[in-house]
């Protein structure tokens, strides 16, 4: 139960969102009131204010755009800046919300990523850069390879944390040297053109914490291994782990506790040692 | 798809950024700073020091451009174009890292200003006689004259103005070059835990204390420097080495109201 400054419970509390109507729209700010209910989370405040999207001085509008999926923090689509810490919405509780910041609740869409609508933000270069690494294992092909080797339990300790990522993002929303590209559309451009244009911009920007991390975890499966190389050269190409500036907000905001700037250090040894050996031929 | 110069070799540029910070940069600094601290064992010892750097003759503004002027305007350059690409966020993410990370660029924008005043008010940069005479000292700056090596630091560094600003920059050089000595570590992949980044992040900024200690010691020194005497002690030094044959006569590295070979008058 959340009480006021004088002690009786709550009946509403306010919540201020950062809108934008559609990509390339400049956003605005509206402020709803929303009934106070015991065990509430951000995705319920926005299926609230969807049910009735009323803002606080009385004008009908729009129910606000969001985007969420597993509503149990392993899927990362909900994630978003929740009183200008970016979380998980599912996992952003309203009682620990007002606890904290009792005036009202402000939810803005990630600043590093295309806003597609209000909340919902397109994470398309998230994904691009686990491309971009190679992070799986490819096995697959047309004959049975048999068993894998199999992996210790030191091996199974350093690995879990990092396959935990779920691509949300946090950790480049937070970074200050990942900064946001947003590749407009041109008129009549055909998706395929559209499709090379974004990814050969994407491709030239900053790859950010999890994928350097994905490159790690891969590098270190006893299959996955058979792909290091490459992996490296892509951790070494344009917007590589060299862009890293050792602010190491990744670690400190990751939702899943991912040793990120582990991470970080051992890629940069890896590619250390994989430039020396290319240079001097080792 | 053309590629800029500095996208196509993001990495190797980058990485000889990280590089140039510690060698030669960073580590010429630390010995400049010792060089400077012989100042707290009288005029004799850091005369002496600045005789040995001299030693190298004609062959010094070599060493000079290619292993301090140019790796430091090649760090400074390759760090203005990185640090223009940054998006601060230490208000919303209070953490010391992310407050280190924006130090390092605001200590290196400092760092370049005091850098470029220091080597003009002091080393003048050309050593032409003809831009000594009519622009140099009209404009006080290439004050520091080798073989009157302490006077002449001494007399550049006596106003409180001039000492708060040095020990500032002194300051800024010093917590960039550790906490880049810290940063460079994880890049190259030398400390890899958390655990070995706490540890070398308190070696590192010891080891900044230090440095910073040497240098604001020597400042303190020059600051207390008796000019008069230092000067006629600097004289004496020159001639007894102009006779013994380990220098040779050189005039243009005395102060101006010197003149070689003559007695000072008072």
């Amino acid at each position: 139960m959340i009480t006021d400054a004088y002690g009786s419970t709550i009946q509403s509390f306010r919540v201020r969102v950062l809108r934008q109507d559609c990509p390339g729209a400049s956003p605005y700010w509206q402020s709803f009131d929303v009934e106070y209910e015991s065990d509430m989370n951000v995705i319920s405040v926005l299926q609230r204010i969807a049910a009735k999207p009323r803002t606080r001085d009385g004008r009908e509008t729009t129910p606000i755009a969001w985007d969420c999926g597993c509503l149990e923090e392993v899927c990362g689509a909900c994630t978003m800046v929740i009183n200008g810490r970016v979380r998980q919405s599912c996992s952003a509780l309203v009682d620990k919300l007002l606890a904290e910041h009792p005036q009202e609740i402000v939810l803005e869409p990630m600043s590093k990523f295309p806003v597609v609508r209000d909340l919902m933000v397109d994470r398309g270069r998230v994904f691009r850069a686990l491309q971009k690494v190679k992070a799986w294992v490819p096995v697959d092909g047309y004959f049975d390879l048999g068993p894998g080797p199999r992996q210790s339990r030191a091996q199974q300790e350093v690995a879990y944390p990092l396959s935990e990522c779920m691509s949300c993002g946090c950790c480049l929303e937070a970074c200050p040297q990942y900064t946001k590209v947003e590749v407009p559309r041109a008129t009549n451009e055909t998706d395929e053109s559209y499709q090379q244009r974004l990814h050969g911009t994407y491709d030239q920007s900053f790859i950010g914490a999890h994928a350097i991390s994905q490159a790690m975890l891969f590098n270190a499966h006893p299959v996955g291994r058979w792909n290091a190389g490459e992996r490296l050269e892509a951790l070494t190409a344009p917007g590589g782990v060299q862009v890293c500036g050792n602010a190491q907000n990744c670690v400190a905001v990751c939702p899943k506790n991912i040793p990120l700037t582990t991470s970080i250090a051992q890629a940069g040894r890896a590619v250390t040692l994989h430039k020396l050996r290319q240079l001097f031929g080792w | 798809m053309s590629e800029s110069f500095f996208v196509k070799h993001d990495f190797l540029l980058r990485r000889l950024h990280s590089l140039s910070g510690l060698v030669p940069v960073g580590a010429y600094m630390v010995v400049h700073l010792l060089a400077n601290a012989s100042i707290l064992n009288g005029v004799d010892a850091f005369q002496n020091v600045v005789y040995v750097i001299h030693s190298l003759g004609n062959a010094l503004w070599i060493v000079e451009w290619v292993f301090i002027f140019i790796p430091i305007l090649f760090h400074a350059a390759l760090g203005f174009v990185f640090m223009f690409q940054a998006r601060h966020n230490t208000q919303r993410y209070p953490y010391v890292s992310n407050f280190r990370y924006r130090l390092q660029r605001i200590t290196g924008m400092i760092a370049f200003v005091f850098i470029l005043w220091h080597v003009l008010h002091l080393n003048g940069l050309i050593h032409a006689e003809w831009f000594r005479a009519t622009i140099a000292d009209g404009l006080g700056i290439a004050q520091f004259r080798p073989y009157n090596a302490a006077s002449t630091a001494a007399e550049a560094l006596q106003s409180p103005w001039v000492v708060g600003l040095y020990a500032l920059g002194l300051l800024a050089c010093v917590y960039h070059f550790a906490n880049g000595l810290w940063t460079m570590g994880i890049t190259w992949g030398v400390w890899i835990t958390p655990r070995a980044q706490a540890w070398a992040s308190r070696v590192c900024m010891g080891l900044g204390g230090l440095v910073a200690a040497i240098g604001l010691c020597a400042l303190i020194g020059f600051w207390r420097v008796d000019i008069e005497r230092a000067r006629e002690r600097e004289l004496e030094m020159y001639r007894q080495r102009v006779a013994d044959g380990s220098i040779l006569e050189n005039p243009h590295k005395l102060s101006r109201p010197v003149e070689a070979g003559e007695p000072r008058s008072h």
